[in-house]
């Protein structure tokens, strides 16, 4: 009869003092579970928000309607920035056209 | 889903035709004739008709001389580059042409900075004080209000 202690025995020991589960296990295991859905709920609510926002005449309308300001708002920005530009570029060909030295030099530095 | 979509093209559409219709008609034009010159001073400077059309006559009366002297210039330089070659390559200098040339230079110098002049000194004679800061302002690169008459 082999009378040597078995190594497993003492783990065994220690597993059969599981401590047992926290009373608040199961209230937790149902709050995760109704935040999982509340976000997937969440997600086919704000698809679901725009798309009646957008099937209501009026909405869509002011969409359409902010969309053009803002292309317009753009159009401004960028002539105020091809004006500023083209003024600069006719000041100076202005300059070539009242001065010939200066003509001549611009020619001679970039012919 | 699909109305969504179409709302979506249709904001997206409607800016970008907005945009380009605006930009297309308010885009500043492109004018390296007198008249385009005339027409940026007016805008720039706040003209009135009556000084506009002054300053126009102005320019008018002293473009084909500018003109001439520019050419001027030109052929001259060209004249210039065509003696120094020749000074390099022969390693000889005619001192007399140099000399001629030197004067030459100078004469068209004058010329051309006392009509620079005439011109930008006529056209602020025309303005407010205002309009001719302004004005002295933008020409004040200009090398002939700068040197001297020699």
């Amino acid at each position: 009869m082999n009378s040597s202690p078995d190594p497993l025995d003492p783990l065994l020991d220690r597993w059969a003092d599981v401590p047992d589960p926290s009373p608040r296990l199961t209230s937790e295991v149902w709050r995760r579970i109704a935040e999982a859905e509340a976000t997937a709920h969440r997600r086919t609510g704000l698809r679901a928000g725009i798309e009646a926002w957008f099937s209501r005449p009026s909405l869509a309308a002011m969409f359409v309607a902010c969309c053009a300001l803002l292309g317009l708002f753009l159009a401004e920005w960028r002539v105020n920035q091809v004006q500023r530009e083209r003024s600069a570029q006719i000041a100076r060909s202005y300059l070539l056209l009242i001065d010939p030295l200066l003509k001549a030099n611009t020619v001679a530095h970039n012919p | 889903m699909k109305r969504t979509l179409s709302v979506l093209l249709l904001g997206l559409g409607v800016g970008l035709a907005t945009h380009l219709a605006y930009f297309h008609y308010n885009e500043p034009a492109a004018g390296d004739s007198l008249d385009g010159h005339l027409a940026w001073m007016k805008r720039e400077l706040n003209l009135s008709d009556a000084q506009y059309a002054r300053i126009r006559d102005l320019h008018q009366e002293s473009s084909p001389r500018l003109r001439e002297l520019a050419s001027e210039v030109a052929q001259l330089q060209a004249e210039f580059a065509a003696f120094e070659n020749t000074r390099r390559t022969t390693d000889k200098v005619d001192f007399i042409e140099f000399a001629a040339f030197v004067e030459l230079r100078r004469a068209i110098n004058e010329r051309c900075i006392a009509s620079t002049r005439q011109l930008v000194l006529a056209s602020a004679d025309v303005m407010t004080p205002e309009q001719r800061a302004h004005y002295l302002g933008l020409v004040a690169p200009s090398e002939s209000l700068h040197s001297s008459h020699n």
